[in-house]
């Protein structure tokens, strides 16, 4: 079963255009998405997503109108779990609590807060639990094993299964070699019973293929970002046709990541 | 006298151990906000930092560096002019700017580099804003021979354009960043994201008191010689400083400068903090207890003067304590930022690149709210004309981040006495401000002269 998480920025092109290429997302065949709040300095992100972001809080995006846009997609497709990423500057501004319980009420699942791990969290983590969210935290490979060691004991500790593996160093967008040593991590992680998202640099269905066995869903960003941002660069005519053709190249996108033609 | 930079001074307690129980914390500030990825070799910078720098054979290095190629002590200067055209205290200024490569940066840029030949890094990374950070860092690392590069933000090109060319010829590898607002922010991103991706064979040398720990303290320890060797002149000259002024841009020279007299004497680390860490952070919430009246003394009032740009209005300043910054987590620190109500940066001005920034270190921010450190502002103008004023009246030229301190210092020195002792810290020279300020105050000339400039080039090709 190859199952995957498909990211977005919301607000970007528009608000309104990335609700389409959310449906897109869905309808292609995304069993989870993660929709990503904009912030003006995302530092852990690939030219690709920082450009997108810049160009969501042009057009004015609002942390209400991010809610708004989750809660409209999780009505809309209640079996599609929503996950939340952004950075700690938001969750943090109006009050860790305050944040949460937008989520919550907007129907989110989890949280990806990568500036905000574990260690030093704010309480970030206890919160999300007491409200039955997921904060997702991030393995990467040159993690030390004793502090792998004690986020394990942490999750275990709340029953949290979900984590998320960044499959190398560095941010996102630059493409990823999938190599032995990536699927022998990943092994090892599943082992410990954990559900992986895992992601970085895959644009491939053979990527997608490989990591599959071993992962709860394959997590593909930057280079759905890149699809949006060349369906818009062609897109005419009136709102609803440019809603219309943005859905169309991304469900095609997804859907051959998938199973390709 | 002759002031001796010396190593015994470098105490365990100034690498950072004293201030919090929670270390890399001052109060509830600062912290590790970062993504995974940088943890390891955030802690393999702070254990490196911890073991190398306090060592006798560190030491040595950095203090015959600081004399031989820092050009250390800096004078410091009685205002003699100022102070009598004025009244009030008597004005001393630290003349900071008379270190290599033209402002205190070069301390820091010179023990980073050390540490990081010491770690075995072969490549060094770094942010700039004004460029002298940059320039600091190309320097020492051609001292050094490490390759270098230096993420700019093109704005800051733009209107530093005389230290882009300083840092080429010095050897390094200058980057513009065209994201975000293209300045000082976006360079720390940049080289953030650069480190992310290269974390093991590469030292980042930050410029400020900024950043995810233990830049704070890595920082303010290696700025401490601006503070240590005033308070040695003074009391060379049998002085005991009243007052000290310095301009606040991530705040790494008035750490630096106030850092003998920060906490007052019998301090100890725990006693204002707030407990519990891991409580549910809330920016509104906080509320830092001032504990400080508990002690007779708190000694000099320390005065740090943030860029006042063009006025209140939003996206027209920089000033985080004396405005409205607000409690975020931003570039892996917690702090106080400009900050709109989502948390979004807000859009920062100042006439001078250094102060350009909508963040400010969280010790500083810290012994703010805790009313150690008392905040002001001044404007782009002001400051212009506090570097006009003491290029006139004493012969020395500010560079104009510092000249908002010498803008604040002008402001505040009547209202002292005349046994009364300020010292401000003229962090950077102004040549490097020859673009700003003649377009400011001398225009018409200055424009004929790059017209000419420009049309003797044409005539040489
Ligand atoms: C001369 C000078 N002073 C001050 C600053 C501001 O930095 P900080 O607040 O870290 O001293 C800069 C920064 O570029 C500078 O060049």
């Amino acid at each position: 079963m190859k199952k995957l998480m498909c990211h977005l920025v919301a607000g970007y092109p528009t608000m309104e255009l990335s609700y389409q290429a959310a449906m897109g997302m869905v309808e292609g065949g995304a069993s989870y998405l993660e929709v990503q709040f904009p912030f003006s300095d995302p530092t852990a992100d690939g030219p690709r997503i920082q450009e997108a972001c810049v160009q969501a809080l042009e057009g004015g995006f609002t942390l209400q109108e991010g809610f708004q846009m989750v809660r409209n997609l999780s009505k809309t497709y209640p079996e599609v779990p929503i996950f939340l990423m952004s950075y700690a500057s938001l969750v943090f501004r109006r009050g860790i609590s305050w944040f949460l319980d937008q989520a919550k009420e907007a129907g989110v699942k989890g949280l990806i807060v990568p500036d905000l791990p574990f260690d030093q969290d704010e309480g970030y983590y206890e919160a999300a639990w007491e409200r039955g969210l997921h904060p997702v935290s991030v393995i990467v490979p040159t993690m030390e094993a004793n502090r792998l060691h004690q986020l394990q004991k942490l999750l275990e500790s709340h029953g949290e299964e979900f984590v998320y593996v960044a499959l190398r160093t560095g941010i996102t967008g630059d493409p990823t070699n999938l190599s032995d040593e990536n699927l022998t991590f990943l092994r090892s992680l599943k082992a410990r019973g954990l559900k992986l998202l895992a992601g970085f640099g895959i644009s491939t269905s053979a990527q997608v293929e490989a990591l599959s066995p071993y992962v709860e869903a394959v997590v593909v960003g930057s280079y759905l970002v890149g699809i949006i941002r060349d369906a818009i660069s062609t897109l005419k005519g009136s709102n609803l046709e440019r809603g219309v053709s943005l859905k169309r190249a991304v469900n095609r996108a997804v859907s051959t990541l998938i199973q390709p033609d | 006298m002759r002031v001796q930079p010396s190593a015994d001074r470098l105490s365990k307690q100034e690498v950072g151990e004293r201030q919090s129980p929670l270390r890399g914390f001052f109060g509830s500030f600062g912290g590790r906000y970062v993504a995974e990825v940088l943890r390891k070799p955030l802690d393999e910078l702070e254990q490196a930092f911890l073991s190398i720098v306090p060592s006798k054979e560190f030491q040595a290095e950095y203090q015959e560096k600081l004399k031989s190629f820092v050009g250390r002590p800096t004078p410091l200067y009685y205002a003699e002019n100022t102070t009598r055209r004025l009244g009030g205290g008597r004005l001393y200024i630290k003349l900071e700017g008379l270190a290599a490569t033209g402002a205190h940066k070069i301390n820091n840029a010179l023990g980073q580099g050390l540490l990081a030949r010491r770690m075995g890094k072969k490549r060094v990374i770094a942010e700039t804003g004004a460029g002298q950070h940059g320039v600091a860092v190309a320097a020492v690392c051609a001292h050094l021979g490490i390759p270098c590069r230096v993420y700019m933000g093109e704005v800051d090109m733009m209107r530093q354009k005389p230290n882009v060319f300083w840092m080429e010829r010095y050897g390094a590898e200058v980057v513009g960043v065209s994201s975000g607002s293209r300045t000082l922010k976006d360079a720390v991103n940049e080289a953030l994201r650069d480190w992310a991706s290269h974390p093991d064979d590469t030292f980042y040398i930050l410029g400020s008191a900024l950043g995810p720990a233990p830049y704070p303290d890595m920082v303010r320890t290696f700025q401490s010689i601006i503070g240590r060797e005033t308070k040695e002149q003074l009391a060379a000259l049998g002085l005991e400083p009243t007052a000290l002024i310095a301009c606040v841009g991530g705040g790494s020279n008035a750490i630096g400068f106030f850092s003998p007299y920060l906490y007052p004497e019998g301090w100890q680390a725990g006693q204002v903090e707030k407990s519990g860490q891991r409580a549910v952070g809330s920016s509104d919430t906080v509320n830092t207890q001032r504990h400080l009246s508990a002690f007779p003394s708190i000694g000099p009032r320390l005065i740090g003067v943030e860029a006042g740009g063009r006025g209140p209005g939003k996206g027209q300043h920089a000033a985080r304590m004396s405005g409205e910054g607000k409690v975020g987590i931003v570039q892996g620190y917690k702090s106080r930022f400009l900050l709109d109500e989502d948390g979004q940066v807000l859009p920062t001005h100042s006439v001078s690149a250094g102060l350009d920034y909508p963040g400010i270190g969280p010790e500083l921010a810290y012994l703010g709210d805790m009313g150690r450190i008392e905040f002001t502002t001044a404007t782009d103008k002001e400051a212009i004309e506090a570097m006009d004023f003491f290029a006139r009246t004493e012969g020395i030229l500010f560079a104009l981040e510092s000249a908002h301190g010498g803008a604040a210092a002008l402001r505040l020195l009547p209202s002292f006495s005349n046994e009364d002792v300020v010292v401000v810290n003229m962090s950077g020279r102004g040549d490097k401000d020859l673009f700003i300020t003649a377009r400011e105050l001398d225009r018409e000339r200055w424009k004929e002269f790059l017209q000419r400039e420009v049309a003797s080039l044409g005539d040489s090709l």
